[in-house]
């Protein structure tokens, strides 16, 4: 087991190690600059900034700098769209804001959803089931950037029961987090109900859980102790990237509430090639997601005596 | 039980995170003084990239410096051009060349002096290489030898400015640039407390060690959410501010904002969704004023067919303008034939009323046949409109490929970018037709016509003429201009530029003059007055 | 009909597996409904050239904006007309219309019953069209518009699922079961993909092919097979200790017939499932693609680009959202019913349901 988790362990470094060599050269790539603008600079201007950003030194060195500034000083440099804080700033002041919504939208989604598609399971192809799965289908087909205004036309504007958007740290407090928690869980929700079910389905009909029927234990039993825990595989599986997602927050769910979260750094820096804050946001994001499927893969065993990694 | 003990871990976290936060909470807890404070929320679109003046390019950042900063002069706001500000008065000699600023009695938030060495220090902190601010080619357009500071060519002492007293800032131009005085209303002539630069270094924009001249001092800086300023107690017009805080909500999402503003969560708003114009266009709180700007098309003027100016003009002439601006933008804009949006003493060169758009439509037709295209025929099929990511570039974009498809039989295809591969395609004049904007710096034509001349002129760059237009004539025109004294004489010349560039060339298809757009109920704010430059000094702000 | 099957599932009477098949998912009344909403949907958008539809492109300025309705257009016009001078009396607090107000609306009546445009030669009245979708912002059909837009919707959903499907399964399927080393850098290499910037990618393989829809499906696919193929590999890893995968394994199976005799069709059902969750994440991602200049270009539309379009002029204009928004659910309704059916009916066990 030691041996297991030694290599595990050096696994997750090379990856995310490979993972930021990648995103380093492949951010560079792309076609135009940080300091492209509409209004050409005059070169010298623009050599002045790219001079200050180190843009000028080959890339293999601006490459072996921000590979030691990142290993011995936890640095990750200067934004290029934000002059007056690094991105280690406005990582530590976005990614808590995410987490706070992501891990509150996902218990939700989670627990709704392996509960009703339980229910539906059971209830194969009667109207519980219809009903259940028509509300995962609306999740799953409505995109967030529809429900969320829907949302807030509704509430806010007809209702005036919440306002529009902000966060729970401006003046309206924990109100502000209703809409987007219902946004953003919705999908998960969605998602993990119809995953759920249909590995309800699955386990239903497998040799162990006849076994126990046959053995006549009652269906609450059958169901809590060996569906469920069965069952739960593949929401398991699916739910290791979704919680690196959620966790470093949507960009959709974020502009519309004016949640101060880290997904819009994915996006917007991006479109402004802010390769340092991109970067530092992808490597956040790669790291939860690496120690996430670390987890789901050891998880499996926990969950299913059957699989081993010996 | 990992999993209760990792759902105790999380949550602990973040209480502590959201405890240690309540301090920033303080805006609240004040609400308690005997008199309801006056508060003037303002949704400013894109988080500020920066509240340093020699670092900031945006406009939600200008509206914020207008707040924290005064320059030499302050805008006035009415009219948006210059008024005394930090210079009480000034005199101008040397043939227009030199111009001598008496300050006045000032000092910083924090009780320090402002002089005129102050003023040296800072701009000459704005043309310091080692700053890269990106706007530092403007003072290298005015002052003497700043130029070459900014290029590195010379030190600081080549910047002709100087202190003559501690009361009388000099400086010396390039020549006898009229706009001047507008344009020193600009961040990029700020005044920075260097002080306080030198004693915390980059981290002086703090809210607990920023220092500024002007009406407001930064109270809290929350990022992505809110930046709030409150009245500067050491002010020299303190009595003029009325409000007791100003809050800049970052905001990237229009419908949000347009909602908040319809809830009453903001009191004014910089723009309006498109799909929202109709329904604001007989409020009494929705205002609209022309703006200083032009939307027009870029054409790759070397590019065949377009390099023949009769094809040009038919595309131009096939456009009808009046439908974009009643039925697609709805904000009031003005069709626009020519470049230079209407400005006092310029009035526009081809004046849209005098265009019949039948007639128009016949005209094209005919250029376009006498250009060997007629009926459309044998024109190239691979030609593009490129626009960058927009709801309302892509509205425009389609009905201009609808309607040269009708009055014209060209089929054109439509393309979109996100901005940044845009940009570089126009660089790299990699296109036929590409939409463009341009908003004027200063109140002056030049700023809409500069950008069009030809790497002889300018540095053997193409600079931001990406549709390579040609002209030498139109080059000496404007080069004429950019040294000759204000008045009749000069907007003549460079009206003759114009017409070069538009009546006999069509380097550029014009479609229509910007109008701001913006949400604020008059009846309940004083001291807002709509202008060309869109600029709102919140100074002059008060609840009536 | 399980009578006529003995417990190892082999068919004794002469039917084939199809026949089978389609006589189970007959009894399950909703895949059935299903099924007929799919193939209508696919036969509109096939046909939808001969349809007799309006123009998708065609804008007509005067239109834009109009609700849905059964009338002719210059109805649906003179009704607007009086909506507004209704909205002013409200405003000004008055019941009656002016005079002048009545009149102004006869002029208008009479201007659109009788407005002539020369089209093809003949002189035809362009206020004659019924748009029962209502119209967009430049005029256009919105009936015609959810249609074509289907038609690249739905195409980019089956194509995009099928590929990233397949992907996900051949290297889930492949990582769980032979394991090991293969297994560790496999999911390594999804672990890395999954940290790309995704918009970066997408923005190279635009300046690299060009903005073609082989590009867009290759964009699509690039990054949307990795939690297919963990979720796979997870299935496959769970049940390769199985008895009856030991049983084929001890009869001598080779690795590839195990892996699809045995572990797909067993998880198959979360196999379906996952490519029925797939299928609108493609259609709504790519709206996002030609947001970065991939996707469809305009005046082209897709139900991702109404449905952003949209979203806007929700509450003044909600036709533009809802029926685009409508077209798309109910596909997407019939998908997951149809889906989940299938896989009942093509269950090999599934007789012996509880």
């Amino acid at each position: 087991m030691k041996r297991y988790l030694l290599k595990s362990f050096l696994g997750m470094i090379l990856t995310l190690f490979i993972t930021i060599t990648l995103t380093f050269f492949i951010v560079r790539a792309a076609p135009g600059g940080p300091f492209d603008r509409e209004r050409v600079l005059p070169p010298a201007v623009q050599a002045n900034i790219e001079a200050k950003y180190h843009l000028n030194d080959p890339l293999i060195k601006q490459y072996i700098d921000y590979m030691t500034d990142i290993i011995f000083r936890f640095d990750l440099g200067d934004s290029f769209t934000y002059n007056d804080h690094d991105v280690n700033y406005y990582i530590a002041t976005s990614l808590p804001h995410s987490m706070l919504l992501g891990f509150i939208s996902l218990t939700l989604a989670t627990v709704m959803g392996v509960g009703v598609g339980i229910i539906s399971a059971l209830k194969q192809n009667r109207w519980p089931d219809y009903t259940a799965m028509s509300v995962a289908v609306i999740g799953i087909s409505v995109p967030l950037f529809v429900i969320g205004p829907l949302l807030m036309y509704v509430l806010a504007l007809k209702l005036k029961w919440l306002p529009t958007s902000g966060w729970i740290n401006g003046r309206n407090g924990w109100v502000t987090l209703i809409m987007p928690v219902i946004t953003l869980s919705f999908p998960y929700f969605a998602r993990i109900a119809r995953l759920g079910r249909a590995s309800v389905l699955e386990v239903l009909k497998s040799d162990y859980i006849r076994t126990a029927r046959a053995k006549g234990l009652s269906s609450a039993v059958i169901v809590f102790k060996h569906v469920l825990k069965g069952s739960l595989l593949p929401v398991v599986s699916y739910l290791g990237p979704a919680f690196a997602a959620i966790m470093t927050g949507s960009v959709v769910v974020e502009q519309i509430f004016r949640v101060p979260g880290m997904g819009t750094y994915f996006v917007k820096s991006a479109l402004n090639r802010d390769y340092t804050l991109l970067m530092g946001a992808m490597i956040v994001y790669s790291i939860i997601l690496i120690v996430m499927n670390f987890l789901v893969d050891v998880l499996y065993s926990v969950l299913d005596p059957r699989v081993s990694y010996e | 039980m990992k999993k209760v003990l990792l759902f105790v871990l999380i949550t602990a976290t973040m209480v502590s995170f959201y405890s240690c936060n309540k301090s920033s909470e303080a805006p609240e807890a004040k609400a308690a003084t005997p008199k309801e404070p006056v508060e003037f929320i303002i949704n400013n679109g894109a988080e500020p990239e920066s509240l340093d003046p020699n670092k900031i390019e945006g406009v939600p950042e200008h509206r914020i410096y207008m707040a924290l900063f005064e320059g030499l002069v302050a805008y006035d706001p009415k009219s948006g051009r210059a008024v005394p500000g930090m210079a009480e008065s000034w005199d101008i000699t040397n043939g227009g060349k030199t111009y001598t600023f008496h300050l006045r009695d000032a000092v910083w938030s924090d009780g320090v002096k402002i002089t005129a060495q102050t003023f040296v220090d800072s701009w000459l902190r704005e043309c310091n290489p080692e700053t890269a601010s990106p706007y530092s080619w403007f003072p290298a357009m005015f002052i003497e030898g700043a130029d070459a500071y900014v290029n590195g060519e010379a030190g600081p002492e080549a910047v002709n400015i100087k202190a003559v007293d501690d009361k009388t800032f000099q400086i010396n131009l390039v020549g006898p640039l009229p706009y001047v005085i507008d344009a020193l209303a600009h961040y990029a002539f700020a005044v920075v407390p260097i002080h306080a630069i030198e004693k915390y270094g980059d981290d002086w924009i703090k809210p607990e060690n920023f220092v500024s001249n002007g009406p407001f001092v930064l109270e809290e800086w929350l990022p992505r959410q809110q930046l709030s300023v409150v009245p500067n107690e050491k002010y020299w017009d303190r009595k003029s501010v009325k409000l007791d805080r100003v809050i800049y909500l970052s905001n990237d999402d229009n419908n949000t904002a347009h909602n908040m503003y319809l809830n009453g969560e903001a009191d004014w708003n910089v723009t309006v969704p498109l799909d929202q114009m109709d329904a604001v266009q007989d409020e009494p709180w929705y205002v609209n004023a022309p703006y200083l700007g032009t939307y027009y098309y870029i054409i790759e003027n070397k590019t065949a067919p377009f390099d023949d100016v009769r094809v040009r003009k038919a595309l131009t002439l096939a456009i009808d303008r009046e439908t974009i601006v009643k039925k697609i933008t709805k904000g009031g804009q003005i069709p626009a034939y020519s470049m230079v949006p209407d400005m006092d003493g310029y009035p526009v060169l081809d004046d849209p009323k005098s265009h019949n758009f039948a007639k128009d439509v016949e005209t094209a037709k005919k250029l376009l046949a006498d250009a060997g295209y007629a009926g459309g025929a044998g024109f190239p099929d691979d030609v593009v409109i490129l626009y960058n990511t927009s709801e309302a570039h892509k509205k425009i974009a389609e009905f201009i490929q609808e309607q040269w498809k009708q009055n014209l039989g060209i089929n054109v295809t439509l393309q979109n970018m996100e901005w940044a591969t845009y940009l570089q395609q126009r660089r790299e004049h990699n296109f036929t037709v590409a939409r463009a904007g341009w908003i004027g710096d200063y109140p002056d034509p030049n700023t809409f016509l500069d950008m069009f001349l030809a790497p002889e002129s300018l540095d053997g760059a193409w600079g931001g003429n990406d549709g390579r237009y040609d002209n030498p004539k139109y080059d000496a025109l404007i080069e004429k201009a950019a040294t000759m004294e204000a008045g009749a004489a000069r907007f003549s010349t460079l009206k003759e530029a114009e017409k070069y560039f538009i009546t006999e060339d069509q380097g550029v298809l014009p479609i229509y003059f910007y109008t701001s757009n913006n949400l604020i109920d008059m009846d309940k704010w004083g001291g807002w007055y709509p202008n060309v430059m869109d600029n709102h000094p919140p100074k002059t702000i008060y609840l009536k | 009909m399980s009578d006529l099957k003995n417990e190892f599932d082999q068919p004794l009477k002469g039917n084939s597996l199809g026949a089978d098949a389609w006589r189970r998912l007959r009894k399950n009344r909703m895949a059935f409904i299903s099924f007929f909403i799919v193939v209508f949907y696919v036969l509109v958008s096939l046909f939808a050239p001969i349809l007799p539809i309006y123009s998708y492109t065609a804008q007509d300025l005067d239109h834009q904006n109009l609700p849905p309705s059964f009338q002719t257009a210059d109805a649906v016009m003179v009704n607007q007309e009086i909506k507004k001078i209704e909205k002013k009396m409200k405003r000004d607090e008055r019941t009656e219309m002016t005079a002048d107000e009545k009149a102004q609306i006869e002029e208008f009546r009479e201007y659109v019953a009788n407005e002539k445009v020369v089209v093809d030669g003949k002189e035809i009245n362009p206020n004659k069209k019924r748009y029962l979708f209502g119209t967009d912002d430049l005029g256009r059909d919105m009936l015609a518009r959810v249609i074509y837009g289907g038609q690249i919707s739905i195409a980019i959903g089956f194509v995009g699922t099928l590929t990233a499907v397949l992907i996900g399964i051949l290297v889930g399927a492949v990582a769980g079961y032979i394991g090991g080393k293969l297994d560790f850098y496999l999911m390594r290499l999804v672990d890395i993909l999954y940290g790309m910037p995704y918009i970066f990618i997408v923005i190279i393989i635009l300046a690299l092919f060009g903005g073609n829809i082989m590009a867009l499906f290759f964009a699509l696919s690039f990054v949307s097979w990795l939690t297919t193929s963990r979720v796979v590999r997870g299935q496959v890893i769970s049940l390769k200790n199985s008895l009856f995968v030991e049983a084929a394994r001890s009869m001598g199976a080779s690795s590839g017939r195990i892996i699809l005799q045995h572990l797909l069709p067993n998880s198959m059902g979360i196999i379906i499932v996952f490519a029925t969750l797939q299928i609108p994440s493609f259609i709504m991602q790519e709206s996002f693609l030609s947001f970065l200049g991939l996707g469809i270009s305009a005046p082209f539309a897709s139900w991702g680009s109404l449905i952003s379009d949209g979203v806007g002029g929700m509450t003044s204009y909600p036709w533009r959202l809802f029926f685009p928004a409508m077209a798309m659910t109910i596909f997407l309704f019939a998908m997951n019913f149809l889906g989940d059916g299938l896989r009942d009916a093509f269950d090999p066990q599934s007789k012996n349901e509880l």
